[in-house]
């Protein structure tokens, strides 16, 4: 166990199933497969991986809107991944969600002021004009303003970046300690998403808030995360400090995910790559990335890598970690 | 010396859309030349008129959309002044578009050879069914599928390899011109960055000329040798590529963009947003469309539209360069 006055989730073997329709038996598919991981107070560990890699599934089971399979979830020392009711919802005031769609996440009909006065009233007890007070300190908090125009405006009225914030300040209207954030940018234009990663940049710092930053985007996981966890059929491939990954990556997987980020320097090749997604199946053995990987051997075939620590704080799985400088030449292009 | 003939000529173009609060103009006074053998990227937030110019340039503009101006000619022909049977004839033989959702531009109900089959024989006549399927075949091998999925339904493709098989139908004739717009938006990076390197293979092969679609920086930099950047309706800039850096003397909205997006390998990992918000096209501030965002602004921009200008060889438009000492 790690210490937990520094430690604000831990996560220990973390298995999810959903069941999808077989023949005759159930089947399972396991998105998360025995994923460990720790997220310090006032940190923020990037969560990367491409869709279908359970990085979604990891993050809404840490706000436990999933309820894991097997595995244990421990926030500020107590477990929560059986609490439910009453400990449940004193829960919701720990850990909040940010989530992709601004378009989808909020409510038509209530205004803007609706949204953020529901959770303080039923988690806060804020009422009269100290709610007034606390609904226009939130939304200057974030950024939407002038404040009392924007108030009695519907989320219609709003841009999706405006959208986003309010998004922010409904998460903040709890006063939580981690947020979860599930790609708050990919819907967002350009423009704007810079100021959206600044904000929640600027939380971190005055809030203290740690955060699961959930992307597809290397940079802006650079960029905002302290750590990356790079993820793939549901298994940890590689963790370290965010400056050491980009510079040092040392998973075959987490190099094809950099090279194919653009504005990388990489120069492999990728045309006729086969972009099979990886066996989610219940019972999968080896790793996930064997299909596609040009190092793969037989024992990448029958099991799993364990994560090791490479160099300093630097954790891959790989069973030919030892091997990997051949992949820089190597074309990535299998036959098909 | 002759001049060689330009594959797509924009001349003045602006597209209106007739809309009950009056005529919105999505695309306003818009040049272009593009060449064989180039690809040019086009750069725009949401709403910035970028897919309008391009359903504008393939004359596929639906009934409340008008050109209101300007000339579009490809291969020399103004597509505007093409018979009903002309176009039918000149799109997709000359000209061809790679639609942004590839999930919406197939037909469910058909096979992906129907789909391929159909573009092949409406087209001639005279082709034979056996040699249709032949040439299918080839274009499967062009996109690198396998070729037994030639019998699949989109459905039962992953979305990379339906892109790929829209990008098939769009090359299928072999046209002088394609357009592009977003075809890898939805995709996952390493499938984007496969499919990417198929169009730059096949573009090295065909020598056709792209116009490139897209809401990616740094996506559109790598790809395009020239990209032209939209922001309500203009293109405020037109500049080479490779002189997209933030060293160099940019349009304040280019500039901005350029501080707004996190670089993977950089040093420094700043990053700075564009304060507000894209205009509303119903209501465009007055002068240049983007002087309440850009930190520049002075009396002019909110009077007058600056005029495109030549800065340090490139196309701008911005009243800041009109001095000679002007400078970001």
């Amino acid at each position: 166990m790690s210490d937990p006055s520094t430690v604000l989730v831990e996560v220990e073997d973390l298995v999810i199933k959903f069941p999808v329709r077989g023949d005759r038996k159930r089947k399972y598919i396991t998105p998360v497969d025995k994923v460990n991981l720790n997220i310090k107070k006032g940190e923020v560990l990037a969560l990367v991986g491409e869709s279908g890699s359970g990085k979604t599934t990891i993050g809404r089971a840490l706000v436990r809107l999933l309820k894991p399979t097997e595995g244990t979830i421990t926030v500020l020392g107590k477990k929560v991944n059986e609490i439910k009711g009453k400990d449940l919802k004193e829960y919701r005031r720990v850990a909040q969600m940010i989530f992709q769609d601004p378009f989808g996440s909020l409510n038509p009909v209530k205004t803007i002021e609706g949204h953020l006065k529901f959770p303080l009233k039923k988690h806060q007890g804020y009422k009269g004009k100290a709610l007034e007070e606390k609904v226009g300190d939130l939304l200057l908090q974030v950024g939407l303003t002038p404040v009392q125009e924007i108030r009695k405006k519907h989320p219609h009225e709003l841009s999706g970046g405006q959208r986003q914030r309010l998004a922010i300040a409904r998460a903040l209207a709890v006063n939580p300690q981690f947020i979860v954030a599930d790609e708050p940018t990919s819907m967002l234009d350009v423009s704007i998403r810079a100021g959206i990663l600044q904000l929640m940049n600027e939380l971190k710092r005055d809030l203290g808030l740690s955060y699961l930053y959930i992307t597809h985007d290397l940079a802006s996981a650079r960029y905002f995360g302290d750590r990356i966890m790079v993820l793939y059929g549901g298994k940890v491939m590689e963790i370290a400090e965010s400056k050491e990954l980009i510079k040092n990556p040392l998973n075959p997987y987490t190099r094809l995910l950099l090279a194919a980020t653009p504005g990388s320097e990489s120069q492999i090749d990728l045309t006729n790559m086969t972009n099979d997604p990886p066996d989610l199946s219940d019972g999968r053995q080896g790793c996930p990335f064997v299909h596609r990987c040009p190092l793969a051997t037989d024992v990448c075939r029958e099991k799993m890598p364990a994560l090791k620590e490479a160099v300093q704080n630097h954790f891959v799985a790989c069973h030919r970690l030892d091997e990997r400088e051949q992949l820089i030449d190597f074309n990535f292009a299998k036959e098909r | 010396m002759e001049e060689k003939q330009p594959v797509l000529e924009l001349q003045n173009v602006s597209v209106g859309y007739d809309s009950p609060a009056g005529m919105v103009q999505a695309v306003n006074d818009v040049t272009l030349k593009i060449y064989e053998n180039t690809i040019v990227g086009l750069i725009g937030e949401s709403g910035s008129g970028k897919s309008t110019l391009g359903n504008a340039i393939m004359r596929l503009l639906k009934n409340n959309a008008v050109l209101t101006s300007g000339t579009i000619k490809v291969l020399g022909k103004d597509i505007y002044s093409l018979n009903k049977n002309e176009l039918r004839k000149f799109r997709w033989s000359q000209m061809s578009m790679v639609f942004q959702s590839a999930m919406n531009a197939l037909n469910p109900v058909l096979t992906v050879e129907e789909q391929i089959l159909d573009v092949f024989l409406s087209h001639d006549k005279n082709m034979s069914k056996t040699e249709a399927k032949m040439k299918a075949k080839e274009l499967m091998d062009i996109v690198s599928i396998d070729p037994r999925y030639l019998r699949s339904y989109p459905h039962e493709l992953s979305g990379g390899m339906r892109q790929r098989v829209v990008i098939a139908i769009a090359i299928a004739l072999d046209p002088k011109l394609v357009i592009m717009d977003e075809p890898t938006t939805a995709l996952d990076v390493v499938v984007q960055r496969s499919i990417l390197d198929k169009i730059k293979e096949i573009q090295r092969v065909k020598k056709y000329a792209i116009l490139f679609i897209s809401h990616d920086f740094s996506l559109v930099s790598e790809i395009a040798s020239q990209v032209a950047i939209m922001y309500a309706g203009r293109f405020i800039e037109v500049t080479d590529s490779k002189s997209l850096i933030p060293s160099e003397r940019h349009h304040p909205y280019t500039q901005g963009l350029l501080r707004a997006i996190p670089h993977l390998t950089a040093e420094d990992v700043t990053i700075e947003g564009i304060p507000g918000n894209p205009p509303n096209l119903v209501d465009l501030p007055s002068g240049c469309a983007y002087h309440p965002r850009c930190p520049f602004a002075f009396d002019l921009c909110k009077k007058e539209q600056p005029q495109i200008r030549k800065v340090d060889g490139r196309d701008m438009e911005c009243h800041l360069y009109e001095t000679v000492q002007g400078g970001v």
